[in-house]
């Protein structure tokens, strides 16, 4: 019968014991996940494997004295999200660097999304997504892109589970309205009553009703 | 009129249970903000799960590894230190031999330059990035001097005599001694290295690596990256550069670079 695969708290275990192994199955584990938040919190590529491994390296710094009273995902989650504000606050700081350039998308407005196709569709959420501000960004990430549950998102965060649901929402509306989607209310009352992916949670994530907003007028709102 | 803020989230989520729908429904009809804002929050959450994961590209982590591995042989009481000490020995006979050189001599700052017999294509090139060769002078693997303490004037020499070993093998061509690393320990800690030097952002597209070594800059722990630069498309170039990064954690110590005289 195949051992089941070892829980990430056995790991931290087996390493500070003594298996280096330990700590290398922790990092193939996850990289894939923290790679895909830095990529999505900072933007750009550089930034994400930047993030990346000051995340592991904390990580390294600090097994020792993790107890595990939070699961240890949550707190690689939290020791993530912390290396990108850590990052995007340095990215400010030298703000000279990174404009001009063409690796900079997200200082330019996104073009309409009628035309897009599936790749340039996700670079417009991308750069829409850098308009949203950072902790609106980091829940939505780790709700709508990562799948994890508002409990769990909140002890990553470190907020009320009321304020990631706050967050949730407007984020969402800060990004629709970066990616130019539905900008003005209807003019006088809404003939069409309630949105239709209320009634039908399915639709919200089949993505018609992006494609199915009006054209971008153009303007970005931050 | 107040709104259901607190449900809106759960609404698009359509994680509300029949009785809170139904309210918020009820307000829906009534508040055209809502609804507009219903809208937006459902294709902004349609469009974040199309966002597809990607995977993570070479040598993010490998650093990481590394400095785990350091810890590892700072850690006392565990035998990885001398275990890999070990392997090293085994599988860099040949290097040794050649920094042996350099130990044995009376300027150890100053260490003479391996890469005239150093210019050989060893198993080393698994780490992956396109090493296409400066004329006669190619990357051989990993060269540990970790007793060498190298300073601005000894880097820099390293660059002279990275420039002069271009124009020596492309005056004579065919001349070059060989060594291998062949060891799994030599083969990793060359594309660690090699992640260190690239991961401290300084090389340039048309950079070459022709030369690693893992010393000691002005008493810390350091790669030392040698790269011949030209100005692309094949032509030969003109140029050494050398970066110094920590090993602990890549930042740039020191950079030096040498004209390659040319004819």
């Amino acid at each position: 019968m195949p051992e089941p695969p070892a829980r990430d708290e056995d790991l931290v275990r087996r390493y500070l014991s003594g298996d280096r192994a330990a700590f290398a199955a922790l990092v193939e584990r996850h990289e894939r996940r923290v790679y895909n938040l830095a990529l999505r919190m900072t933007g750009r590529e550089e930034d994400a494997r930047d993030a990346t491994q000051d995340a592991f390296l904390t990580v390294l710094r600090k097994l020792s004295s993790f107890r595990g009273e939070a699961a240890f995902t949550t707190w690689l989650h939290r020791v993530t999200v912390n290396a990108c504000y850590d990052l995007l606050r340095k990215r400010q700081r030298a703000p000279l660097l990174d404009r001009g350039e063409d690796d900079r998308p997200a200082l330019e407005p996104p073009p309409a999304p009628d035309h897009a196709d599936a790749s340039s569709l996700s670079m417009d959420v991308q750069q829409a997504l850098m308009q949203v501000p950072e902790d609106f960004r980091a829940v939505m990430i780790l709700h709508d892109v990562h799948d994890l549950r508002q409990e769990e998102v909140a002890a990553i965060v470190g907020v009320p589970i009321g304020t990631v649901k706050s967050r949730l929402h407007r984020g969402r509306i800060a990004l629709a309205r970066a990616m130019g989607i539905e900008q003005r209310e209807p003019v006088s009352g809404d003939p069409e009553g309630p949105p239709a992916s209320g009634g039908s949670p399915g639709a919200s994530r089949s993505g018609e009703r992006a494609e199915a907003a009006g054209p971008s007028e153009g303007t970005v709102t931050p | 009129m107040s709104h259901p803020e607190d449900l809106l989230a759960d609404y698009v989520d359509g994680a509300l249970d029949e009785r809170e729908r139904a309210a918020v429904d009820a307000h829906l009809l009534g508040c055209a903000r809502c609804s507009v804002e219903l809208r937006q929050a459902g294709a902004a959450r349609a469009a974040l799960s199309e966002l597809e994961s990607v995977p993570v590209p070479f040598g993010v982590t490998g650093p990481v590894l590394a400095e785990a591995g350091r810890r590892f042989e700072r850690r006392p009481g565990v035998a990885w230190g001398r275990f890999q000490w070990a392997a090293g020995l085994a599988a860099a006979a040949a290097v040794v031999a050649v920094v042996a050189l350099n130990v044995g001599g009376e300027d150890a700052q100053n260490a003479a330059a391996p890469e005239r017999t150093t210019a050989v294509a060893g198993g080393t090139g698994a780490a992956g990035g396109a090493e296409a060769a400066a004329p006669g002078v190619t990357f051989g693997g990993l060269e540990r001097q970790t007793d060498v303490n190298y300073d601005e004037a000894g880097i820099q020499a390293v660059a002279s005599e990275a420039a002069g070993a271009i124009v020596e093998a492309g005056d004579a061509r065919g001349s070059q001694a060989a060594f291998a690393t062949s060891a799994e320990d030599s083969k990793e800690r060359t594309s660690l290295a090699k992640e260190c030097v690239d991961r401290s952002g300084v090389r340039g597209p048309n950079d070459v690596l022709i030369r690693l070594i893992e010393a000691q800059f002005e008493g810390t722990a350091a790669f030392i990256g040698v790269f011949s630069e030209g100005p692309g498309a094949g032509q030969a170039p003109d140029h050494v550069v050398v970066f110094v990064v920590a090993k602990d954690d890549c930042r740039i110590l020191s950079t030096a670079s040498q004209r390659i005289p040319s004819g």
